[in-house]
């Protein structure tokens, strides 16, 4: 195809949509709104995955002893976690490094730990599993040693995690499944009448030797700015969305209830949740509009 | 140039429009083909565009089997015709220009090839001072001779004319008629379908009559048909 045709179906595509200002902008706000939902279900999605990226990072394993244990009872947890052979490695948290950890993650709020000393803090081991699939089996025999008061384990919350994102990921799979057939069937109805309403001259197009892709280029062109402009009108209405939960989620009382989670940076995302959502738009249209100027190829 | 070998067209409703057609056209002719309406003219033409396949037999146009061309090579058919219709069918939203220049675009002709080709046409159909004016500020005849210029812009080595005067007044008719016998004696094979006697008899050309789906007269430099013959026929 030659750069002069190109630019005759690229003019023709948008003129048409221009024409059809009211159907395409009925079409553009569906097609927004698929997008939308869509959008959200994928930054669940993004920031599941997130999460379990930052527990992945975590240690493996955390002991923490009764607070109450004086030194030596300390040292010999710390003898018992050494010897254990299925343990790689072991680092102490003391006292004071807990409750400077804890100050921290207070911030500003350090009045809430005014009249209280480091003591109230247990000291706690990190520990590196030596072979994972044995976790379990090691998190009992480390409960059972003397002076130690729990464990955290943080590949439970993993799993909970994966099985949550697996649900997350077939709710969000089906409903986009649905908003896409229906937005593909919107684009096409929209197209439909452009179609319809220029269906002599694809006539007499016909009849002077246009090929089909000539008469339906400008058609596709016209699908295609639809659901780009879905696109991105869908992207502008999330990024707002998001940023302003994003704000929310980082004051600090929020932050201090749950704690654990945390919520993945909109600049972070933002570019792949864009470019789904374009190529997720373009495609609707451009399949919308094929399945309209199909019919009156036929002459 | 256009071959008809043994053919037989039916409508899926049953109905026989064209039956053991043998017609052979040559290049260079100028070939009217007339009959009553419903006698099959406008099937023999859909046939040479591709608008129909025969039911049997086979239709040679310009070198492609009708039958067995596919369909995405349809436009090179087309292409290589010039197609001039009863209703003109101009786009309504072009010039007279735009319209002509159009056909040129289809082809993805050059800028350069267009803007030399475009009033070459325009001038042949006597139309060059009305290139910027739209369809609906045109007379019929007007409109025909913009078609006309649409149709001869590609250099078609084929023009084929279905009714080309049937929304024209005689005298227009007439006019138009010299056009395309002029456009014959540059060399391009002329094929007109139409019903008007006054002007087949002026042009005496060859003559192709149908009657019923069936030729019943192939005559050189014919008539539209001599009275008694024809109300035998026709009655």
């Amino acid at each position: 195809m030659k750069i002069r045709t190109i630019k005759y179906i690229v003019k023709e595509g948008f003129l048409n949509t221009y024409r059809n200002k009211l159907m395409s902008l009925a079409s553009v706000s569906i097609v927004t709104a698929t997008l939308l939902i869509f959008g959200i279900f994928f930054a669940i999605i993004l920031n599941l995955n997130y999460n379990i990226k930052a527990f992945q990072e975590q240690p493996e394993l955390e002991a923490f002893c009764y607070t109450e244990l004086n030194d030596e009872e300390i040292n010999q947890v710390k003898e018992m976690l050494m010897n254990n052979d299925k343990i790689e490695s072991v680092q102490m948290v003391t006292r004071k490094e807990a409750f400077e950890k804890l100050k921290e993650m207070l911030d500003n709020r350090e009045e809430m730990l005014e009249g209280y000393s480091e003591n109230i803090m247990p000291v706690s081991f990190i520990i590196n599993i030596k072979d994972t699939s044995r976790t379990p089996e090691l998190v009992e025999e480390i409960k059972g040693i003397f002076g130690i008061e729990s464990v955290r384990y943080s590949q439970r919350v993993i799993d909970i995690m994966n099985r949550i994102n697996s649900w997350v990921k077939w709710i969000s799979t089906a409903f986009v499944a649905l908003l896409t057939g229906i937005s593909v069937f919107i684009i096409s109805n929209t197209i439909r009448l452009t179609v319809f309403a220029r269906r002599k001259e694809i006539n007499i197009m016909k009849y002077i030797g246009a090929t089909d892709w000539f008469i339906r280029w400008p058609f596709v062109v016209e699908g295609v700015i639809i659901g780009i402009a879905g696109a991105v009108l869908a992207f502008i209405l999330l990024c707002y969305g998001y940023s302003s939960i994003e704000s929310n989620f980082h004051s600090d009382v929020t932050r201090l209830s749950i704690n654990f989670i945390s919520i993945a940076a909109l600049r972070d995302i933002a570019s792949k949740v864009f470019g789904l959502l374009l190529l997720i738009g373009s495609s609707v249209g451009c399949l919308g509009s094929m399945i309209s100027v199909r019919k009156h190829l036929r002459v | 140039m256009v071959e008809f070998r043994n053919v037989m067209k039916r409508y899926p409703n049953g109905t026989v429009a064209l039956r053991d057609i043998n017609l052979k056209i040559r290049k260079g002719e100028f070939v009217f083909v007339i009959g009553p309406s419903g006698s099959g003219k406008s099937t023999l033409i859909k046939l040479i565009m591709k608008e129909e396949d025969p039911t049997e037999g086979e239709v040679i146009v310009n070198g492609y089997n009708i039958s067995t061309l596919p369909r995405n090579k349809i436009p090179y058919l087309r292409r290589s015709l010039g197609i001039v219709f009863q209703d003109f069918r101009l786009l309504q939203h072009k010039t007279v220009y735009e319209n002509v220049a159009f056909a040129m675009q289809i082809v993805e002709a050059t800028p350069k090839e267009i803007r030399r080709q475009v009033p070459m046409a325009l001038a042949l159909v006597g139309l060059s001072k009305k290139a910027d004016v739209y369809p609906d500020q045109l007379s019929g005849g007007e409109q025909q001779r913009v078609a006309l210029a649409r149709a001869l812009v590609n250099n078609p080595s084929l023009l084929i004319a279905d009714e080309p005067t049937g929304n024209l007044d005689p005298e227009i008719s007439l006019e138009i008629m010299k056009l395309l016998s002029e456009i014959n004696q540059r060399g391009t094979t002329v094929i007109v379908a139409t019903h008007e006697k006054s002007i087949v008899d002026a042009m005496k050309k060859r003559v192709v009559a149908l009657d019923r789906g069936q030729i019943v007269r192939d005559q050189e430099k014919g008539i539209y048909g001599d009275e008694d013959k024809d109300n035998k026929i026709y009655s």
